[in-house]
């Protein structure tokens, strides 16, 4: 349980000591693209707690969510349309759905071993 | 199935991995941005048209410079032109007198006739200084010559003209000037032929600016190449002129005795000097001429400024 979470810290320390840099532009794309991978994340976990956790399907949804994600939004700042403020209108909801469904299931079954 | 969650455990470790590059990238990007731009569209359109005409200009200096580089260079290579050029203005230079110069020549010194030539160099005295015991005469000549011959302390004042004792009277104004009667005084303004008045103002000119031109003349025709005269080098602009009573060289102040000296050939000008009779005329204002051949005389520089106002060169076409 505890390995994505050192997984998550060893990749924020070896960001930090590659001091990889992102032009201003582009920021907003990298942005979006850590939105969908959070999401995925979560919805991976959430997947795994419901027991419906499919690894194709989460290495699939995390690449392909970040990549459309930017992707999109990248192809929204041509075209004149916010595709960028769907993404994060779309991603946000469907991450906090997802953290509301994990806590809801942590919290059930902490109830119910307590029971 | 501990299986199958070690391996989901790994595949999610390896994403949060990913995600925390992208979240550490994203916070350094954020906190610490590389460079923080300010400036809106127009404003860096702007400049950068600025920046690009800068280089634009400083490419065509660098063209130009290279068009010189490649001029000198071409002129170098014909023939050493530079060289030439250096030459030419060592020679201009030269010709304008601008130079000090040296060689053959001859010194012509106008002294009075009575005095040694060992005591040529010493000042001419003044005839404010011991006028009682000097006395003014006239030549016969076109020159009123009222000389002022230093005398010997307690000897008495000679002159070397008789019509001194022709004098009515002379009487001193108080400021030096000396008023002179003659006898066959008949004109108040007359002056001619040393017959009328005679108003003499400090050093009278008993040698004017014309003859000194003469002799000057006489030299230049006859081949001197340099002139001088009581050290101011003649140049081509220079003039010789009475101002007042005093003769001016380029409007400075010369006081006898007048010394010549004249680069060339010392023989040619000093016949040339002695065919124009320069030694009669001054004669008769009692002078002598006295010529030195040299074998090395230094001509100095003139010492004024030339400013060249009023003239430029008119740029005949197809001169090259």
């Amino acid at each position: 349980m505890w390995l994505p979470l050192i997984g998550l810290i060893a990749g924020i320390v070896l960001g930090f000591v590659l001091d990889l840099r992102v032009p201003q532009e582009y920021s907003s794309y990298v942005s979006i693209a850590l939105l969908a991978g959070l999401d995925t994340i979560f919805g991976g976990i959430r997947a795994y707690l419901e027991r419906m956790f499919n690894v194709r399907i989460f290495m699939s949804g995390f690449f392909f969510n970040t990549l459309f994600a930017a992707g999109l939004a990248f192809l929204g700042a041509f075209l004149g349309i916010d595709l960028y403020m769907a993404a994060i209108v779309a991603f946000g909801v469907r991450l906090f759905n997802n953290l509301a469904v994990i806590r809801r299931i942590v919290l059930s079954k902490w109830l119910s071993q307590r029971m | 199935m501990t299986g199958n969650d070690r391996k989901i455990m790994f595949i999610l470790a390896a994403i949060s991995a990913i995600i925390g590059v992208m979240l550490a990238t994203q916070l350094r990007s954020n906190l610490y941005p590389q460079q923080a731009e300010s400036r809106s569209i127009s404003e860096l359109r702007s400049t950068l048209q600025k920046e690009l005409e800068k280089h634009k200009t400083l490419l065509a200096d660098i063209s130009k410079y290279e068009l010189l580089f490649y001029q000198y260079e071409t002129a170098l290579d014909e023939g050493e032109s530079v060289e030439v050029m250096k030459e030419e203005l060592a020679r201009a230079r030269k010709l304008a007198g601008m130079v000090s110069v040296e060689g053959p020549g001859v010194t012509v010194r106008i002294v009075d006739l009575d005095r040694r030539p060992s005591s040529l160099l010493t000042e001419q005295v003044e005839p404010a200084e011991g006028d009682a015991g000097r006395e003014p005469g006239t030549s016969a000549g076109a020159y009123p010559d009222e000389s002022t011959f230093p005398v010997p302390a307690g000897q008495v004042p000679q002159t070397n003209n008789d019509s001194v004792e022709s004098f009515e009277s002379f009487e001193l104004a108080e400021n030096g000037n000396v008023t002179i009667r003659t006898e066959g005084n008949s004109t108040q303004d007359g002056g001619k032929e040393g017959t009328g008045d005679i108003h003499v103002e400090g050093p009278p000119p008993l040698v004017i600016d014309q003859d000194l031109r003469m002799v000057v003349n006489e030299l230049l025709v006859n081949g001197a190449k340099a002139v001088s005269l009581n050290g101011h080098r003649l140049i081509a602009t220079s003039s010789i002129r009475n101002v007042g009573s005093s003769i001016q060289v380029d409007t400075k102040f010369i006081k006898p005795p007048y010394v010549f000296k004249a680069l060339g050939d010392p023989e040619t000008l000093i016949s040339g000097l002695k065919l124009a009779n320069i030694e009669g005329i001054f004669q008769i204002a009692n002078k002598a001429v006295l010529m030195e051949k040299h074998d090395h005389l230094v001509i100095p520089a003139y010492q004024g400024t030339q400013t060249v106002r009023y003239m430029r060169p008119v740029k005949a076409k197809g001169e090259s």
